[in-house]
């Protein structure tokens, strides 16, 4: 059709614009440079990498769905005990203090300081919880062969989230707190911190295969 | 279609009539072209390269760099104790307090997180932005690394952040010993924040410009 018309029968609403595509699932394009290649079947572990910009084309997955998701369960539980345990306890002079995660942003907030402690709360708590609780509900139902009601749009919340998630740096951040505070009181570190530690572990674990494992998973099911 | 076969060895998505989905990763193969293409997987938009990519990127960093200056001469914090009084706190000054008391290792550590991290995301980001602009083909593979080590670092100069956060949750023995955030701490997030949206904005198959087209 004559790009003209189509522009006009578009226009009236009587053609789509969007462009006809046909998927290739046999191929993969290389998201750093746009090399294209035979998509590789990959055993368990073995990862393929782009041979002109050397980034991820893919990785054979070590776990499956079933194991994934008790990855993530295990994550919840984790969060959970590392967000409700104090962090560490501080002793000066007699007088003691714990604290949470929480109350850490809580006065950072009742400082003034409102912008801060919303993005710290924002990248230590709210985007890895969304984090668990998306895969969570993507996988479970993948675990029972079905793809979740809003698969599509869990699936690109938990790759914008994923970026914004950063409990390893607020792990790192408290080791730091509780070095730069040694001079100052006695630290006793608690079980908030060790959780944390564990929580680090079990979100490296979880991400470390990405997400273009569980697109090409839920491709073959029915929706 | 093998009319443009150059020095290009690599065969690519755009010179087949393909695109590869940045979303979920499929490749799909535009059949008849129109106005605009979503991949038929995720319904996410099909495009070669992300718009206005290096646009985007130049104003996020801009605006990082800006924000570098108050982030390193406002204080992040203010401490004040009976012992030492008030005092407040610099991102350089937290480091070489953290050196002289022992701790170099941390010092080293902080030092590289919170000074060296985001001025070199700025300066690395600006050449990688430069260098595409011109469609260089100057050490393209070493340029992919580059951005592929800013992407994985970027998030780690969040680092003094949280430090500040945790030592105000932590401090609080009313008159005696204290820690509240300073404004030099906003500017700071500030940085971080921006100098990730410049790195997520920028596209890197920029680096590997087409030889016969012109986008």
């Amino acid at each position: 059709m004559h790009a003209v018309t189509r522009r006009v029968l578009a226009g009236l609403g009587l053609v789509d614009r969007r462009s006809a595509v046909r998927a290739h699932p046999e191929l993969v394009a290389c998201e750093e440079c746009d090399a294209v290649y035979r998509r590789p079947s990959l055993s368990a572990g073995a990862v393929a990498r782009c041979a002109r910009c050397g980034s991820t084309l893919g990785r054979g997955h070590l776990l499956a769905v079933d194991g994934q998701l008790a990855l993530s369960s295990g994550a919840l539980v984790v969060f959970v005990l590392a967000n409700v345990s104090d962090i560490v306890t501080l002793n000066l002079r007699g007088v003691h203090a714990q604290v949470t995660l929480w109350e850490s942003v809580w006065f950072t907030w009742l400082s003034g300081q409102e912008v801060v402690a919303l993005l710290a709360g924002a990248t230590a708590f709210a985007f890895p919880l969304a984090v668990i609780l998306l895969r969570l509900y993507v996988l479970t139902p993948l675990a029972a062969g079905r793809r979740a009601r809003g698969f599509v749009p869990a699936m690109r919340a938990l790759r914008w989230m994923t970026r914004w998630s950063m409990v390893e740096v607020f792990l790192f951040g408290a080791l730091v707190a509780i070095v730069k505070i040694g001079g100052l009181a006695s630290v006793i570190p608690g079980v908030g911190i060790f959780s944390f530690g564990m929580l680090t572990l079990l979100l490296a674990a979880n991400q470390a295969a990405g997400l273009h494992g569980i697109w090409q998973h839920a491709a073959k099911l029915p929706s | 279609m093998s009319t443009v076969a150059s020095s290009a060895s690599v065969p690519t998505a755009v010179s087949r009539g393909l695109l590869g989905c940045e979303c979920c990763g499929l490749v799909s193969e535009v059949v008849a072209a129109a106005d605009s293409a979503s991949c038929p997987r995720c319904g996410f938009a099909l495009r070669a390269r992300k718009p206005q990519s290096l646009q985007r990127t130049a104003a996020y960093l801009l605006a990082a760099a800006v924000l570098y200056l108050p982030a390193n001469t406002l204080p992040i914090m203010a401490t004040a104790s009976t012992l030492t009084g008030r005092e407040s706190h610099t991102i350089l000054g937290g480091i070489i307090e953290l050196w002289h008391t022992g701790s170099w290792d941390l010092a080293f550590i902080v030092f590289i997180a919170s000074i060296a991290v985001p001025i070199l995301k700025i300066a690395a980001l600006t050449l990688l932005a430069f260098t595409a602009r011109r469609k260089s083909r100057w050490r393209q593979a070493e340029r992919a690394t580059l951005y592929r080590v800013l992407e994985t670092v970027g998030h780690w100069s969040m680092l003094d952040v949280f430090v500040v956060v945790l030592l105000v949750g932590m401090v609080r023995f009313g008159a005696v010993a204290s820690v509240e955030p300073g404004p030099g701490l906003l500017a700071f997030g500030g940085v971080v924040v921006l100098t990730m949206l410049a790195s997520a904005s920028f596209d890197p198959r920029l680096i590997w410009p087409e030889p016969a087209t012109d986008d």
